[in-house]
């Protein structure tokens, strides 16, 4: 490491870089070599995208350069204290260190073809013929491995699929060879097979190119697998910055390690589970869901079929698991289940009253305007309406709620607070006090901990069996990460294109999957 | 691809013609379910029940309401737009409509065209200009600049036009005006203040939305991809950014001059010009119907026509909807 | 923090636009409720021998070509204009809310139709919509008011409407549904909070442009009539005196003004706070 250290080509030494009053990045040293693909770990708000952003110049101007300086080689790029030099920058961007960013849809211009945008990297740094470069740009796309290569130069960003684009994004990285590659949370937004393939095609460019790379990500088991060497940032500081296997191995700070096990991995024990009797709360048999799209007075209405022939049982006291890629009918088969959806063959039988749903994103799960205890009363009082059972008074509710919310582990003082003025995690507690106050038999869980850092999800399924223990009620739990599915579940379905391609006990599934796509997805994760 | 554009457009003529339609049905039913007797409108109280008679006759009054619509609609597809209440040509013929509007039009097309050429060499510019934040001092100053200009009904504005240009620098006669068969060039200068007014409003209403739409786009992923690239500020600007934001403000455009049209009606009266704006007011005025259905039908055909080829031109530069 | 601490940082936090259009529009407001019930002369008192004096202490704004004082006729106009803009964006606001609500929530062929009707409507300049209204119904204050009310309810059904539908399919309004909570205490509690700052700003705005169509159709000589004083009639009756009385009409031109500025200034104010700049 020792030597890589020394003939280091980007060194970024006592970064601080703050807007305003908060503290983005503290003190910061970090150094690539040639042929390294450096990788940068922490969670949202630790720094890793402002340490990026700032290397390359792009960070907003809002951001201020309290101390220490960049070096490229052995040209300063930026240094404390002085005014950002775009001119120099500019040298530097796009032929000699370029980034590759999350969201490919975004970062393409919508309005551009995907081709001339890839071209204007060399119309901006080269002197080649309109030819030359219609033929370099094929070329690039050739070599990251998109087929067609006069079809997509052609195409508008919209036309290609999530993995293209990235592609694309990744040609135009790559197209004038540059000695430094960014790549910031370039898979995050891509179904896991693709992610596999985007992840494998970095590593054969650094193979190929020898360039250096940095490779910023929030998930631990993909720096794993292509890094060779790890920064941990957290609140702006590098906490631990070594060897990808010493990291794994034997990880020095206290961070790092909670970092490590609150990542889902099959290495370790699962959650215990007690299987009650088998009593089931919800029954579904050849169900066959349809979604409907547009239909208007002079449109004709167009029915697609999502769900093909679902058959499986929820049992009380139990966590079933559902597992599948975007896009394979995992929402659409809990809006079914929810009766949200109306349009639907074959049956669903339902053995407890009012299912709930705990739902992805915390920000929008809660009403905005509301304070928390109305939002905790809302389900019981709207419950009373329906059910003489939950018939009680303002008081009782009052109380009902305060109960709840020190059950999801807050206390009293958030309850006229409203949703804005809490975390991400604290959200997602009062969502699942808010799914459990009626005391429902089945809850859907979808994608409860998806957006959620590492640290976070771990307290949050922590939080999850712990209910469930007092409550006895059952969750369908959903996820596109086999991983978190494995923690939380005691059964498993997979599910792909609308079809559940196998069920079964976790452990069975895991030691032995039958079905190919199984199969796959337990490989690539 | 070509198929299917032509096909679109078939389409969006046929809606087109279909939205006439139903609007020249509602402005004729309008003018049928209104209080007061034609009759009466046109001769006075005083009349002979013989004259009235005679007159319900001519103008066709006792047949159906449906016989009259096909007639007077066939009447407007073949040119005969119908005869004026109102005025007449001499004792005992009254004015055909097409005559009455034939030379007002030229007066409101020129001065919406006019001032529509003001507005987008105007406020593009400045749009784009102000969207680059050069200070923060000017960046209030040109918002609360457009907010007061934005906050002045038109007609005062023409009165304050006619009074400080008109009056007190006597750049032009107020209440002058030159007819366009005589002398074009004349009748454009005099054409030139009142689409000023017109303008100056809709100036500042499209700058602030150029600009708030270049600002939306600037903070855009994509054109943090095109600085990665190494892009200048103004490569960014004129080749990322511009067209972009130019989307929306196209449909803008189309509102504006919508509202244009109508805008023109007031200015018109401020003027003094004698266009198709002020002949609705006094027609309305005088309950003079025939010469209301007809430029209301008018109205509503600019008006839709412009919203076909912005509907056009918006395909034409977003990828993204042409697909559809 | 105690609550009225946190209120005060709110308002602490809040633009300088919000503040100047505070004043603006609470002094036009003032201005107009006193002037429906008080003016410092009377309104309709004429006098040959006081034709066309310039503002003076004793008449701040002038007088007119018949003597009477215009400072007074400019107060009674703005109470009779802001109390029409007032009545027409209550009716169009209201009906608006209520048809937006139920269209944008429960969508289906009634929405498809309404919103056919409401593109239609919106796509035409709203004066020459109220001039057609007009011409239908006669002249006149109470037919002004009625029909820009129905000229500006498609607009506030189209605002409406599409918060409710961006909202209808928002997580925490599933899982209302899923509560079992009331469709009708869904749309007016749980949703129409959510969309109050937007509306407010489009109220503001709808406000401006009653008082534009206003004046201007009272302009025109089809909106208030005389002797009822309006800004609008009070400036078509003083362009014909511009050279001699410029006073004349620059007093109520700037009195349109200044409210319509007030209430713009007032709901970009509010708008920064929300922070959001789209649009205009």
């Amino acid at each position: 490491m020792k030597e890589i250290a020394a003939k280091a080509m980007v060194k970024i030494e006592d970064l601080s870089v703050h807007f305003g009053e908060t503290k983005a990045v503290e003190h910061v040293n970090l150094t690539v070599a040639p042929g390294e693909i450096l990788g940068i770990v922490g969670e949202s708000g630790s720094g890793k995208s402002v340490t990026a952003l700032t290397l390359m110049g792009l960070v907003a101007d809002s951001a201020k350069m309290i101390s220490g300086r960049i070096l490229f080689e052995d040209t300063v790029l930026a240094e404390s204290g002085k005014p950002r030099d775009k001119a120099l920058y500019r040298r530097f961007q796009g032929e000699q260190m370029t980034m590759v960013f999350q969201e490919p849809m975004t970062s393409l211009n919508p309005t551009k073809r995907v081709g001339a945008q890839v071209e204007e990297m060399l119309l901006l740094h080269t002197q080649l013929t309109r030819e030359e470069r219609y033929q370099k740009v094929c070329e690039s796309f050739q070599a990251v491995g998109l087929k067609n290569p006069e079809k997509v130069y052609r195409a508008y960003p919209h036309q290609l699929s999530g993995g293209m684009r990235q592609r694309a994004m990744i040609a135009m990285a790559t197209i004038l060879h540059p000695k430094l590659i960014v790549a910031d949370e370039p898979t995050t937004a891509l179904d896991v097979t693709i992610q596999n393939q985007i992840i494998e095609l970095l590593r054969k460019i650094n193979q190929k190119e020898k360039n250096a790379m940095i490779f910023i990500t929030h998930d631990l088991n993909l720096a794993r697998r292509l890094c060779h060497r790890i920064a941990v940032m957290q609140n702006g500081h590098v906490v631990e910055c070594r060897g990808t296997q010493e990291v794994f191995a034997d990880p020095k700070e206290e961070y790092t390690r909670r970092l490590i096990e609150a990542v889902p991995s099959r290495m370790k024990p699962k959650i215990k589970i007690q299987r009650s009797n088998r009593e089931p709360v919800a029954v579904v048999e050849h169900l066959n869901v349809y979604y409907h799209d547009g239909g208007g007075l002079l449109s004709r209405k167009s029915r697609q079929q999502v769900i093909r022939d679902a058959d499986f049982t929820i049992y009380r006291g139990e966590v079933l698991g559902l597992v599948g890629e975007s896009g394979c009918g995992k929402s659409t088969l809990s809006k079914a289940l929810l009766g949200m959806n109306r349009d639907i063959e074959g049956e669903i039988r339902h053995f407890s009253t009012r299912p709930q749903m705990i739902f992805q994103d915390p920000y929008s799960s809660l009403n905005p305007c509301k304070t928390i205890e109305w939002l905790l009363t809302e389900p019981l009082r709207a419950a009373g309406e329906i059910d003489p059972a939950f018939k009680m008074s303002a008081a009782d509710r009052r109380a009902e709620a305060h109960d709840m919310l020190r059950k999801v582990g807050l206390d009293e003082k958030y309850l006229d607070r409203r949703p804005s003025q809490l975390s991400g995690g604290q959200r997602q507690r009062i969502s699942i006090g808010q799914a459990l106050i009626t005391k429902p038999g089945l809850v859907i869980a979808d994608e409860p901990v998806s957006a959620l850092d590492v640290t976070l999800q771990a307290q949050i399924m922590e939080l999850m069996r712990r209910l469930q223990d007092e409550m006895h009620m059952a969750y369908l739990f959903i996820s596109h990460d086999i991983n978190v599915v494995y923690q939380m579940s005691d059964r498993i379905m997979v599910m792909k294109d609308g079809q559940i391609v196998e069920q079964g006990e976790t452990e069975e599934i895991f030691r032995a999957p039958k079905d190919p796509y199984t199969q796959l997805l337990l490989q690539e994760s | 691809m070509q198929y299917r554009m032509t096909k679109l457009i078939g389409k969006k003529l046929i809606t087109l013609i279909m939205t006439l339609f139903l609007v020249s049905v509602a402005a004729f039913l309008a003018f049928q379910i209104i209080p007061g007797d034609v009759v009466n409108a046109i001769l006075g109280t005083e009349a002979t029940p013989e004259r009235e008679a005679k007159l319900r006759e001519e103008l066709g009054l006792n047949d159906p309401p449906v016989v009259r619509y096909l007639h007077w609609i066939g009447g407007v597809l073949h040119g005969d737009l119908g005869r004026s209440y109102r005025y007449s040509k001499s004792m005992n013929e009254m004015l055909p409509v097409a005559e009455l509007i034939g030379d007002k039009l030229p007066v409101t097309l020129w001065l919406a065209a006019l001032a529509v050429f003001f507005i987008v060499v105007v406020s593009i510019p400045l749009g784009v200009f102000w969207a680059q934040g050069k200070s923060h001092f000017l960046d209030a100053f040109l918002n609360v600049l457009t907010q007061s200009v934005m906050a002045v009904p038109s007609f005062f504005l023409g009165i304050l036009v006619t009074y400080l240009f008109g009056m007190v620098l006597k750049w032009f006669q107020p209440g002058g005006y030159v007819s366009y068969q005589k002398d074009f060039a004349g009748f454009l200068k005099y054409l030139v203040f009142p689409a000023i007014s017109v303008a100056i409003p809709k100036i500042a209403m499209t700058a602030r939305f150029l600009r708030n739409s270049m600002l939306t786009e600037k903070t855009s992923d994509y054109v943090r991809t095109a600085k990665s690239k190494g892009c200048t500020d103004r490569q960014v600007m004129y080749g990322h950014v511009l067209r972009n934001a130019m989307m929306p403000v196209v449909t803008f455009l189309g509102m504006i001059i919508a509202e244009i049209v109508a805008g023109s009606i007031v200015v018109e009266q401020v003027f003094g010009l004698p266009g198709v704006g002020r002949l609705l007011i006094s027609s309305i005025s005088n309950r003079d119907f025939p010469v209301v259905e007809i430029l209301i039908l008018y109205i509503t055909a600019v008006v839709i026509v412009v919203y076909f080829l912005v509907d056009l031109l918006y395909r034409v530069i977003d990828p993204r909807i042409r697909e559809m | 923090m105690g609550k009225l601490q946190r209120i005060m940082k709110k308002l602490h936090n809040k633009s300088p636009y919000f503040w100047i259009g505070l004043f603006m529009s609470s002094v036009a407001v003032v201005w107009a409720v006193l002037g429906f019930f008080w003016t410092p002369c009377s309104t309709t008192a004429m006098s040959a021998a006081e034709r066309f004096q310039a503002p003076s202490w004793g008449h701040l704004f002038g007088t007119d070509n018949f003597g009477r004082d215009i400072f007074s006729r400019v107060m009674k106009g703005a109470s009779t204009t802001v109390l029409v803009g007032l009545l027409v964006v209550l009716f169009s606001g209201g009906f608006g809310v209520l048809i937006g609500a139920l269209t944008g929530y429960f969508g289906g062929i009634l929405d498809e139709l309404v919103m056919r009707f409401v593109d239609a409507v919106n796509g035409f300049p709203s004066i020459l919509l109220a001039l057609v209204m007009i011409s239908v119904l006669g002249s006149g204050r109470h037919n002004l008011i009625l029909s820009l009310g129905i000229v500006f309810t498609p607009s506030f059904i189209r605002i409406v409407r599409s918060e409710f539908i961006r909202l209808r399919d928002a997580d925490y309004i599933s899982r209302a549904r899923l509560m079992g909570v009331k469709k009708i205490r869904i749309l007016f509690v749980h949703i129409l909070p959510n969309i109050l700052s937007t509306f407010s700003v489009s109220v503001m705005i709808g406000f401006n442009n009653a008082i534009l169509a206003e004046s201007g159709m009272s302009y025109l000589g089809i909106g208030v009539l005389p002797p009822d004083a309006s800004l609008g009639n009070m400036l078509s009756d003083a362009q014909g005196y511009l050279m001699r009385a410029p006073w004349y009409a620059m007093a109520p031109g700037l009195t349109i003004v200044w409210i319509v500025l007030g209430f713009s200034l007032l709901s970009e104010g509010i708008r920064r706070n929300a922070g959001e700049v789209r649009g205009l």
